[in-house]
């Protein structure tokens, strides 16, 4: 199978979260055997060439970070001036974000089922998984924890063509914290999280506190 | 204060809710955003970790952004597309990103951003065109935890009465 692979991050490829998955997810592929070809919704020049793919690929992956409950504002812009297929295309989604629960992402994951029908496309399903903030922040063996279990997804995706198998679905990890969980969590976000926020702060010459009020 | 953004072209939509609003007597400020140079947010969290709640794409939105931050209730007015809200009205919600802080807490039993701002915005759609009003519906009340509010609802063209009835 060879696979389009459309990253709709609006981010720079550079610092984007979503290229790092798409990486990983993407040595998944080749060892299934499939082949891919990877393209930048960030990078306005790249629109042509995305939209000609489009129109010939016969399965098709947009990787999407959520952006307010629902796929980013540049991505709509974009696919408004893609010509819908006639049912002739698969296409699936890998839909990431930074709140940790599967819940989070579940209002996305809806829109992408209309979309699908919009693209004149066969749905095979969204791959749903948050908790990527730091992708960017952290390198090598730190950053590979985080994107590393996307290879397998990448396999799977390989093998069956979709993200209906219970694995993928179990990917997602928990809709909701338990309570307990939530109140551990809570603590941490009051204090390690607040210092690590405040490092990365330091490190981009923040000179204000995070909380600043400017207007 | 309603704050109400018409992202069409169609000043007719803001006519009849002005002439609406008006017979009420009811405070509002329309901003025709059509015209005006609002670019997508490009997720670079600038406003979160570098300079805190100020965006780092320079253009028209900021003057929104801080009428928003004032406001009791947005309403944004949008063409469709693809079943939804088209880009431009998208982008009004994507930008807001500076209202929120960079830090977490659980808001019942979900992580969010804690408000930068002490008040509370609640959020419409008045739509022209056509979209899966159900699903806007369920998006919209999502949209609204970013603004640590309400939804006002989803209402079409046609619908400017019922939605300026919620408009207070």
């Amino acid at each position: 199978m060879h696979v389009l692979i459309i990253n709709g991050s609006p981010r720079i490829k550079a610092h984007s979260n979503t290229d790092k998955i798409i990486d990983k997810f993407g040595e998944g592929l080749k060892e299934a055997g499939s082949t891919y070809e990877q393209y930048e919704v960030s990078d306005r020049k790249q629109w042509d060439a995305i939209r000609d793919a489009f129109a010939k690929a016969e399965s098709i992956l947009i990787a999407i970070p959520l952006y307010v409950e629902n796929i980013p504002g540049l991505l709509i812009e974009f696919l408004e001036t893609v010509p819908a297929r006639q049912g002739d295309a698969d296409i699936a989604y890998i839909l990431q974000g930074g709140f940790a629960e599967g819940i989070q992402l579940r209002c996305g994951e809806e829109y992408l089922k209309i979309l699908t029908k919009q693209l004149g496309c066969n749905y095979k399903g969204t791959l749903v998984k948050g908790d990527n903030f730091s992708i960017r922040f952290f390198e090598g063996k730190q950053r590979d924890k985080v994107t590393g279990p996307y290879k397998n997804m990448g396999v799977i995706f390989g093998k069956n063509g979709d993200f209906n198998s219970e694995e993928c679905k179990k990917f997602t990890g928990p809709e909701i914290f338990p309570a307990l969980t939530r109140l551990l969590i809570g603590t941490i976000f009051k204090t390690v999280a607040k210092k690590g926020f405040a490092q990365i702060a330091k490190g981009w010459d923040c000179t204000t506190p995070l909380d600043f009020r400017p207007y | 204060m309603i704050l109400i953004v018409n992202t069409t072209n169609d000043c007719g939509i803001t006519g009849s809710l002005k002439t609406l609003l008006d017979a009420q007597n009811k405070e509002f400020e329309v901003v025709e955003a059509s015209s005006l140079d609002i670019k997508p947010c490009i997720g670079c969290n600038f406003c979160w970790l570098k300079t805190p709640g100020i965006c780092s794409i320079k253009d028209d939105y900021e003057e929104i952004l801080k009428k928003i931050i004032k406001a009791d209730q947005l309403w944004v007015i949008s063409d469709t597309a693809l079943g939804f809200i088209d880009h431009k009205g998208k982008n009004i919600f994507d930008r807001i990103l500076p209202i929120a802080t960079m830090y977490l807490h659980f808001k019942g039993d979900q992580m969010r951003h804690v408000p930068r701002y002490d008040g509370q915005t609640d959020v419409g759609i008045i739509y022209k065109g056509t979209l899966e009003r159900e699903y806007a519906r369920r998006w919209t009340e999502r949209c609204a935890l970013n603004f640590d509010s309400k939804s006002l609802g989803v209402y079409s063209e046609e619908e400017l009465k019922e939605a300026a009835a919620c408009m207070s």
